[in-house]
């Protein structure tokens, strides 16, 4: 015994029976998604097809009263052919069976298994893992770097919902048959039929214990309308902010390509002006032997095409629909930009190359005692022809200048200087010159051609506060480093000129070397010993014992008071009372008082 | 590759020409042009048909109305367009070009083979 169905089959009325029915629905069913390319012309074609099924039909049954069977549904589809049959695109040359084999995996959004926006589970499908997986890493990456959660938001944008079945069968990776268009068909009717019969029984339920079900089924419906909302506000928001996004990117990437495109001409142009300060930097620090013109194309491709690249992504979020660009444009795009990247790195390798080897060359110059002065007064100077700057200081800078005998030189201030007892009675100035070079002996070669000059004068020892290299050995991180060797005894003033050159210099006050300047040293031992420091220099030791020494300066005065292990104090205490000093040992007293 | 493809895809070539040809001695409706189609062994199957029907009509080389009919629903009835008869007779141009051009190569290659 089987249920019958009425239909209306083209404009013709028919009895089916139940069985008859679902292979008939299968099957126009199977017809729609062979034809899903063109939805217009679909439904046009399925009615043309639903007519002719009628009068095809219309034939075999004679009798109104009687039945549609399994068997005539069967015969209709016989004549009229396999859905497959329907197939008429464009590609009828194509052979069908790579056509099979080469369809290629596509990210959708699953909207039957969604949490927010189905992400999760079509990311799932692309990378063949369970859904669980990906949920897990969209949330660390949403409460753990925060960015997670607006490239959520930009996928849940950009990527298209699965709604037919061919589309379904894309995102899992299945090729768009027949046979697994039926075989997904048959699921969703099986999970279709499996919802109708349990909202029978959810009904059926609730009608039996109805005061008892009613709150929880609320409040269950109550939870998914609200995520239902959520989804539909947060969606609508993000879609407003992705718009957003998108002209953000253009603005920036236009801007960005066109800055590019401006700079790639005015570089080109500027590199007949030797004053330009970008064509100096190239002509000093570029080792590689990269002509300009196409290292600054280089430099417009790896920075340029990403960006545009940027644009498209901007516009694309704009207006999904729009085909800014074919898949060979953006392929052969990136083979552009990557084969910019290889050069790059080529010549980036080539100029570390350049600087592989670090090297130095030594020059000393001896003076005996008596061709110093009692005060040696030490000094640094500049080239004022050269310089760009008022102040002389110890610069990582490069400038390009041209000397007396117009040759072109690279002006440099990094100079140290360092003060050490000399352990004879002869001072020595050592200049140690450095470089990098391609090898050791490229190196010392480079360090060698440093320009640099130390005289002695008088009672002035001068040094440069500069040196100068030629432009051929470019820069190779060169830096002079003078070494002052003093015998013990001897006098010295450090000039103001002294202070940024000098590089951690020992003292046996622990002054800082920029607050070395403008004071008088002896040589001692230990290093220099400053003569005329008036500053108050705590000892060490103040923090380890605080019993044996303590010492106060504040509004009220000075009080300072040393106990050593003997107990015997001595304290010097300077108040608004007056002066008192005094020492237990040898019982030393003296207080000035206002009386 | 299937030999059943290549049937298919040769014969498929040809259906659109073979769909105008039938309806430039007067306007049919579907079953007639399936019937003499089906009668020449053209089609195999009916549902290859419709696709290329409103394939053909949204080109502009068909045009369709409906008529009512003495028995069930009315009719959808085709007709070719100005521009299907111009198509047409270029169609025909080139499938008389074809079959020359395919004999000569086949006919030559057989007699080679019986040498």
């Amino acid at each position: 015994m089987n249920k019958t169905i009425n239909i209306n089959l083209g404009g013709n009325f028919f009895h089916i029976d139940e069985q008859a029915y679902y292979v008939l629905k299968k099957y126009l069913d199977a017809v729609r998604s062979s034809l899903s390319d063109d939805p217009k012309g679909r439904d046009e074609i399925l009615s043309d097809i639903e007519l002719r099924i009628g009068e095809l039909l219309s034939e075999k049954v004679k009798d109104v009263r009687q039945v549609v069977n399994e068997n005539d549904i069967n015969e209709i589809i016989e004549i009229m052919g396999k859905p497959e049959d329907y197939m008429v695109d464009d590609e009828v040359f194509a052979d069908d069976y790579s056509r099979e084999r080469s369809r290629p995996k596509k990210m959708y959004r699953d909207s039957e298994d969604k949490f927010l926006g189905g992400v999760s589970s079509g990311m799932a499908y692309y990378f063949n893992i369970d859904v669980i997986w990906i949920r897990i890493i969209w949330l660390i990456a949403a409460f753990g770097f925060g960015f997670g959660f607006i490239v959520y938001i930009i996928l849940w944008i950009l990527l298209p919902e699965a709604n037919t079945t061919a589309e379904k069968l894309e995102m899992r990776g299945e090729a768009v048959n027949i046979s697994n268009i039926e075989k997904k068909i048959r699921e969703e009717l099986g999970t279709a039929s499996d919802k109708i019969k349990n909202g029978i029984t959810d009904v059926s339920e609730k009608v039996k214990n109805a005061d008892y079900q009613k709150y929880s089924s609320k409040a269950k419906s109550g939870m998914q309308d609200f995520l239902d909302v959520l989804g539909q506000i947060i969606s609508t928001l993000f879609m407003i902010f992705g718009k957003f996004i998108g002209i953000l990117l253009i603005i920036i990437s236009v801007v960005v390509v066109l800055g590019l495109i401006i700079s790639l001409f005015t570089v080109g142009s500027l590199g007949f002006l030797n004053e330009d300060w970008f064509f100096q930097n190239t002509m000093i620090y570029n080792n590689s032997g990269l002509p300009l013109w196409i290292a600054s194309i280089i430099v417009f491709l790896l920075v340029g095409i990403p960006f545009f690249m940027l644009f498209l992504l901007g516009m694309k979020i704009l207006s999904p629909s729009a085909k800014v660009m074919g898949k060979t444009g953006k392929l052969s795009l990136f083979g552009i930009w990557l084969v910019a990247l290889l050069i790059s790195i080529f010549f980036g390798v080539q100029q570390a190359m350049q600087s592989a080897y670090d090297g130095s060359s030594v020059e000393n110059k001896e003076y005996l005692a008596d061709q110093l002065s009692d005060t040696l007064h030490i000094k640094l100077v500049d080239n004022i022809k050269y310089s760009e700057n008022f102040d002389l200081k110890r610069r990582w800078n490069n400038t390009l200048i041209v000397d007396e005998n117009n040759k072109e030189k690279i002006y440099s201030n990094n100079v140290y200087l360092d003060i050490h007892p000399s352990n004879n009675d002869k001072a020595l100035v050592k200049v140690r010159k450095k470089s990098f070079g391609k090898s050791r002996e490229a190196a010392r070669e480079n360090a060698a051609s440093i320009d640099y000059i130390t005289e002695l004068s008088g009672q002035d020892l001068i040094l440069n506060g500069y040196f100068l290299t030629d432009l051929k050995s470019k820069y190779r991180k060169q830096r002079v480093y003078v070494d002052l060797y003093l015998p013990e005894g001897e006098i010295i003033y450090l000039d103001g000129s002294t202070s940024s050159f000098l590089y951690d210099v020992k003292n046996t006050k622990n002054i800082y070397d920029g607050d070395m300047g403008k004071h008088y040293y002896k040589m001692t031992e230990d290093g220099l010993d400053c003569l005329d420091c008036e500053d108050v220099v705590v000892s060490d030791k103040l923090d380890e014992d605080p019993e044996s020494f303590n010492m106060k300066i504040d509004e009220d005065g000075v009080h300072i008071k040393v106990v050593n292990d003997k107990n015997e104090k001595a304290e010097v205490k300077v108040d608004e009372n007056g002066v008192k000093v005094e020492s237990s040992k040898d019982s030393v007293k003296i207080n000035i008082n206002h009386d | 590759m299937k030999i059943e493809n290549t049937k298919a895809q040769m014969r498929k070539g040809v259906l659109e020409f073979c769909i105008l040809s039938v309806l430039q001695h007067g306007d049919a409706y579907t079953s007639e042009i399936l019937a003499q189609l089906k009668d020449a062994k053209m089609l195999v199957v009916e549902g290859t048909i419709y696709p290329l029907l409103t394939r053909l009509k949204n080109a502009g080389l068909l045009s369709y109305r409906w008529e009512e009919s003495t028995s069930g629903p009315p009719r959808k009835y085709y007709a070719l367009t100005e521009t299907g008869r111009l198509f047409l007779a270029e169609l025909n141009t080139t499938w008389e070009d074809l079959i020359a051009a395919v004999n000569l190569v086949t006919k030559n290659n057989k007699s080679k083979t019986t040498q």
